[in-house]
């Protein structure tokens, strides 16, 4: 039912910006030949930006979800500080961070969730069902990139209250540490943070990209939250193999580790320009991963 | 007594159906069994690194292992996703259908969890089998004896995980966030049951706290069980503390089952 609403809506909202886009550039359709150019980036921004708003009419319908968002991050935070707490209880450092470090940690992973839980879980999230039930034939039909479409198509505004909660989080524990982060720092996080958010982004389409091989299973973004779990704790806390895994093989270190490093200093902001290549090339990769299993789908709507 | 064979007889035909349809599912349920493990296996991973070469409240690396392998398996063999699923079929009207049957619908959810953990603790069995050929820290000391006496607290903890989530789940018919209540009844027995560390390592008070409630009773208990760390008179308070939970939490579900029907209003059709 949920669901039928929000095709609904998504329709709609492209269907709008489509004619909008097409009366404001092109003026008159009849007779053009370009009536198809949507995939000039103007458009696509029109076309999220309309995506968007009106998820957001339709998210401001049900304010006290708002109240259970902030509550629920509340009680997340508090949980995840009395972890923290049972580990200090028995030791000075946890892989050499002491307590406010991995706070610092803490805040950015509670921002990446943030992003996820208001961006990718309702987008991309929702893939393995449609590669089942063949909801994706809707979303190929349409004249715009599939993997842009599906991955942004939706967002949860009130779970972005996880991102502003983290940082603030972030903040107090650097002010806690007593450390003042130098401009250069900040740019680091700055670029660390958005990489990390790449990564995030990355990790999310290579795995659920398996939904076109593993077609029968649908609670693939399981996987993801089963890999992210390793993100909550600084990498060096961990034995040798799992750091190893968690840096080169699959790169939640630098979702985490890496941004709350250049923040506390722990790391030079150079490290900042290394997160950057990480990301890049882990969207390449998971761009090439998303063309490889995309050609595998024959549909299964009738 | 001659009610026996009929019960066996439903029984069978039940969890044989149950296993089948899990069938179909294999990826899935290998896809929430490694979703199951890795926040112990996280855990662990943390309490190596503090451990080091030494000890932490008499745990060392290898008695950390040992807890949470043990953990993994009694975990798996107690969890009980029902609430998730009345939540479901109370909002959405599915519950009709299965009210209209001759038999109660918890029978059903019994022989699903039967099947489903026969199904996930038998792959963890083997795993763990196979890792203790090559890392002796994970192996447990042949005690048939313990093995008997674990498997009557797994029984009871797996009892009283399922009248939890079943209760909680009932909730659906009083309010939307029935498996909000649940997460949060999650997020305390992350603490109180065992997950994150043995009792024995969080704060006297809070164990002992812990130890007036039901949440040790549902895992921590029978997997100190397993590894040997319960002895003696932990062992008979803790079959006490899981009975009268267990009796308490079977009351609730009692009373949630009967006044939640006379309130429902069937949706859907």
């Amino acid at each position: 039912m949920g669901q039928w609403e929000d095709e609904f809506i998504l329709d709609c909202g492209l269907r709008i910006a489509d004619w909008r886009w097409r009366v404001e550039v092109q003026g008159n359709v009849r007779g053009s030949k370009r009536s198809l150019t949507i995939r000039n980036p103007q458009s696509a921004i029109r076309i999220l930006a309309a995506l968007w708003r009106l998820n957001l009419a339709e998210e401001l319908q049900y304010r006290a979800n708002f109240v259970a968002s902030v509550l629920g991050t509340f009680f997340w935070i508090g949980t995840a500080l009395l972890t923290l707490a049972v580990f200090f209880s028995h030791a000075t450092r946890l892989g050499g961070w002491d307590y406010w470090e991995v706070v610092v940690l803490l805040g950015v992973f509670n921002a990446l969730t943030g992003v996820i839980e208001a961006v990718l879980r309702p987008g991309i999230g929702r893939l393995a069902g449609e590669v089942r039930n063949g909801g994706l034939d809707l979303v190929l039909a349409k004249p715009v990139d599939a993997q842009a479409f599906v991955s942004f198509r939706r967002l949860d505004i009130w779970r972005l209250s996880d991102v502003v909660l983290g940082l603030t989080l972030a903040g107090y524990a650097l002010h806690r540490l007593g450390h003042t982060p130098s401009l250069a720092q900040l740019a680091a996080f700055a670029l660390a943070l958005a990489s990390a958010a790449v990564v995030v982004y990355a990790l999310w389409v290579a795995l659920m990209s398996l939904a076109f091989w593993f077609v029968s299973v649908e609670n693939l973004s399981v996987l993801f939250d089963a890999v992210y779990e390793g993100a909550r704790y600084p990498v060096s806390a961990y034995p040798e193999a799992l750091r190893f895994l968690f840096v080169y093989l699959i790169p939640i270190a630098w979702t985490t580790t890496i941004p709350a490093s250049a923040l506390t200093g722990r790391l030079r902001p150079e490290i900042g320009l290394a997160a950057a290549l990480v990301a890049g090339t882990a969207l390449a990769l998971s761009r090439l991963v998303w063309r490889a299993a995309l050609k595998r789908y024959t549909g299964a709507s009738g | 007594m001659s009610r026996a064979p009929l019960w066996l007889r439903r029984y069978a035909a039940l969890i044989r159906n149950a296993w089948l349809v899990d069938l179909q599912y294999r990826a899935s349920i290998v896809l929430w069994l490694l979703w199951g493990v890795t926040e112990p296996a996280v855990a662990l991973g943390i309490w190596w690194g503090i451990a080091g070469d030494g000890q932490v409240a008499g745990y060392a690396r290898a008695d950390f292992a040992r807890y949470f392998f043990a953990l993994m398996l009694v975990n798996q063999l107690t969890i009980a996703w029902d609430s998730w699923y009345l939540d479901g079929w109370i909002r959405e009207g599915e519950l009709n259908f299965r009210l209209a049957r001759p038999l109660h619908p918890a029978h059903e959810a019994v022989a699903e969890n039967i099947a489903y953990k026969a199904r996930t603790a038998g792959m963890i069995v083997v795993v763990w089998l196979v890792v203790s050929l090559v890392w002796p820290a994970v192996r447990l000391p042949l005690a048939p004896g313990r093995w008997a006496l674990t498997a009557a607290a797994v029984l009871l903890a797996a009892a009283m995980r399922f009248f939890i989530s079943f209760t909680t789940g009932l909730l659906a018919f009083w309010t939307t966030r029935a498996t909000a209540i649940m997460e949060l009844h999650a997020g305390v027995s992350l603490f109180l049951s065992g997950r994150l560390a043995p009792l024995a390592l969080l704060p006297p008070a809070v164990a002992a706290a812990a130890a007036l409630t039901w949440f040790p009773y549902m895992l921590a208990f029978p997997v100190e069980l397993l590894t040997g760390a319960a002895q003696g008179r932990a062992v008979v308070t803790g079959f006490v503390g899981q009975l009268v939970w267990l009796g308490v939490w079977i009351a609730a579900y009692h009373v949630t089952w009967t006044r939640g029907l006379r309130r429902y209003g069937a949706v859907g059709g």
